[in-house]
């Protein structure tokens, strides 16, 4: 029964990404693509943020993708730590495929990353369905999707918007740490203001959910950047109207997998 | 609370919890690893996806 309830959230999670891969070809991609010739352009000047000075060499990363072996914060390296995945792993790791990872397409990078990270929310969205019991139907899967969105991406949003390859940016283990610790807590104030009756644990809601945006997310000290500003406008909007529909897909296939099998 | 609606899923109580916090550790397993990891060959991979669903990148 265990399994089953799994199955259903990873077979909705390979939908929603396979929809989600469809999505993002549209719009969003063709956006990162234009935005990483202007990247490309001038690297001295936009290429890095301030926060990482001198550690990647421009000329050494791959015109147009860039590799994560840069500045390294000690939060990034405890999270790298904590990672079971690492690149002498990363063949045999997560994904099954991960042997023809290097010779893949980015098509095809992208497909599977897809899948993965589809897979992944649907199980988070059907395990905080589990633990709160509150279950995920036809009828209420909009409003779960509508949920994950609201705390995985617009509200982390409002700190970070979705950004595009050379725009600048804070040291990112410093951002990934704001990112987690936003979505952890606009998920719970989400539940407290949705799910709960009682008006004080409404209040808590709002409280946790505005709490990180009062802290302030991580800023970067040279926001000077060569990628237009209208590329990073459009950008930032396709990103949040790709990731909702994502959601609802997500959420409205989960809840009719729910109906239809795993309940039986 | 709100047990009127956890009767629609066919679980007990120690089931579901087992299943809701299996289900939180392999899916935050395989968010953090498309979407976050410090690889290098991940990173790669899911480039197109990290800038798409906004994950914190570069």
């Amino acid at each position: 029964m265990i399994v089953r309830t799994l199955l259903a959230a990873i077979v909705a999670g390979l939908i929603a990404g396979v929809f989600m891969t469809g999505a993002q070809e549209l719009r969003v991609v063709p956006l990162i693509l234009h935005a990483e010739e202007f990247e490309g352009e001038a690297p001295a000047a936009g290429e890095q943020p301030a926060a990482q000075p001198g550690t990647v060499d421009p000329a050494a990363a791959s015109h147009d993708q860039h590799s994560s072996l840069k500045a390294v914060s000690p939060i990034g390296t405890l999270l790298d730590a904590l990672s079971p995945i690492t690149p002498a792993y990363a063949h045999e790791g997560e994904h099954e495929e991960g042997g023809i990872m290097f010779g893949m397409s980015r098509f095809s990078g992208t497909l599977i990353a897809n899948l993965v990270t589809g897979s992944g929310f649907a199980l988070l969205l059907a395990g905080v369905s589990l633990v709160i019991g509150y279950p995920i139907t036809l009828r209420n899967g909009a409003l779960w999707g509508a949920c994950g969105w609201l705390a995985v991406h617009m509200l982390p949003a409002i700190g970070l918007p979705p950004e595009l390859p050379g725009f600048p940016a804070a040291e990112l283990g410093d951002r990934q740490v704001w990112w987690l610790a936003t979505v952890a807590l606009s998920a719970v104030g989400l539940y407290l203001l949705v799910l709960r009756e009682e008006i004080v644990a409404k209040i808590i809601g709002l409280v946790l959910i505005a709490a990180p945006h009062v802290y302030g997310a991580p800023q970067p000290s040279d926001i000077s950047s060569n990628v237009p500003a209208v590329l990073g406008a459009e950008f930032a909007v396709a990103a949040l109207a790709t990731t909702l529909a994502f959601w609802i897909v997500l959420g409205v296939v989960s809840g009719f997998i729910n109906d239809r099998f795993a309940k039986a | 609370m709100a047990t009127s609606t956890v009767s629609s899923i066919p679980l007990s109580l120690s089931d579901r919890l087992t299943a809701g916090i299996i289900a939180l550790l392999i899916g935050g397993f395989l968010v953090f690893g498309a979407g976050l990891a410090n690889s290098a060959v991940l990173h790669d991979t899911a480039h197109d996806t990290r800038h798409s669903y906004g994950f914190p990148c570069h």
